[in-house]
């Protein structure tokens, strides 16, 4: 029989009460969840491929979520499993629109060419923007480890890549990243 | 030419290194100031990542994933005071009543029966709660619920019985009915509302629990 997660006080997590109810049929419990979640999810997207589409991919994520709710169990936290399918979504979606847009493009090469930031105090934003000029393989590797916090062998098993190979992308998106923000 | 070493201060800084590698790394560090220096630098991009806020998107986009999940939009939305939940309890003996009309001998088994329109205005399809999480749901809310019983007044904790022991009676009433006529629509749309129903009045209930404590 499922469980509902408790957070650290003990209290029940009301995503998972929203997400039986959701599973049901219930749209308004559904809502709830999805303006909960919405901010960090449509974060995740935009850093992940970009602005244009993230509006209809997080579209995509809820649709699907709403599809695939009688899958959850209860056995991780909601937001836990939003996010990994947002992963598939977004990951599936990649493809495509690299495909489209003839945006690969060799990683060493893409690297260099992260401008340096001329002037001013550092912004949230400068780091966002600057997030976004990696190429689509380091990009993908820094914002799941760095901003949410998976290790790399999780990383090398959702992009099909090693473990090893996950770290040197981190490491040259790092390297990047300190190029850009500290001329 | 890169220093060797450069290429392993992001393993050095996640832990990866073996202690062997570590401690000749932190050697190298202490005499190697470009390796020093690019070591904070990589240690300032992860801080800046980590501090990142999550933000929404500046328009609202649950009218395209309502218009996905086939949810009519509704700007209803739950949030029950004292009469709210008074008037609750006599909605749900309606409902209750309702279900005793359709078991009446008047009405034969298995005629097709029509839900209203609006009567559900968001639940997009006939959906009962799937019996293990609907029964953890429920079980949650109810030991929540005991546990802070005493920091609600009385008055309260006395209608929200009422209600509660409505709504058991209704889901009762509507699983015995299913029983003997599982494919009745509108028996299956009434026991899987009643069962939300008491679902959404514990989460409440909780709701309110968390809000006096």
């Amino acid at each position: 029989m499922a469980t509902l997660r408790h957070d650290s006080t003990g209290r029940t997590d009301p995503d998972a009460v929203d997400a039986t109810l959701a599973a049901s049929g219930d749209a308004h419990a559904f809502e709830r969840l999805y303006r909960g979640h919405l901010a960090r999810i449509h974060s995740l997207i935009r850093r992940m491929l970009n602005d244009e589409d993230a509006d209809e991919v997080a579209q995509d994520v809820f649709v699907r979520a709403w599809q695939k709710l009688g899958t959850f169990r209860g056995e991780s936290a909601f937001g836990t499993w939003l996010h990994r399918l947002a992963i598939n979504v977004i990951l599936g979606r990649r493809e495509t629109l690299g495909t489209r847009r003839k945006r690969y493009v060799d990683g060493d090469v893409a690297l260099e060419l992260v401008p340096g930031r001329r002037s001013a105090p550092e912004t949230a934003m400068d780091m966002e923007a600057a997030i976004g000029l990696l190429p689509d393989g380091a990009r993908q590797v820094f914002v799941l480890h760095d901003i949410e916090g998976y290790r790399h062998e999780e990383i090398g098993r959702m992009l099909g890549l090693a473990a090893g190979t996950s770290k040197s992308q981190l490491h040259r998106a790092r390297l990047a990243l300190r190029r850009h923000l500290d001329p | 030419m890169t220093d060797p070493w450069t290429d392993r201060l992001s393993d050095y800084l996640d832990g990866d290194l073996p202690p062997a590698e570590r401690t000749a790394m932190e050697t190298h560090l202490a005499s190697c100031a470009e390796c020093a220096e690019t070591l904070i630098g990589i240690r300032r991009v992860i801080t800046r990542a980590r501090a990142l806020d999550d933000r929404a998107p500046s328009a609202d986009l649950w009218p395209g994933v309502a218009a996905g999940i086939g949810a009519r939009r509704s700007p209803r939305r739950f949030s029950f005071s004292m009469p709210q939940l008074a008037a609750a309890g006599i909605a749900l003996a309606a409902l209750s009543g309702a279900a005793g009309w359709v078991l009446s001998p008047g009405v034969p088994a298995g005629a097709p029966t029509v839900a209203t329109p609006g009567s559900q205005p968001l639940v997009t399809q006939v959906r009962a709660p799937a019996t293990g999480s609907y029964d953890a749901a429920v079980a949650d809310l109810e030991q929540v619920l005991a546990a802070g019983r005493g920091q609600l007044d009385t008055a309260t904790v006395r209608v929200l019985e009422q209600n509660l022991a409505t709504i058991d009676r209704a889901i009762a009433q509507a699983q015995r009915a299913v029983a003997t006529d599982s494919a009745n629509l509108y028996l299956n749309t009434h026991l899987a509302a009643t069962m939300r129903r008491k679902l959404e009045l514990l989460r409440q209930a909780a709701a309110l629990v968390a809000a006096v404590s």
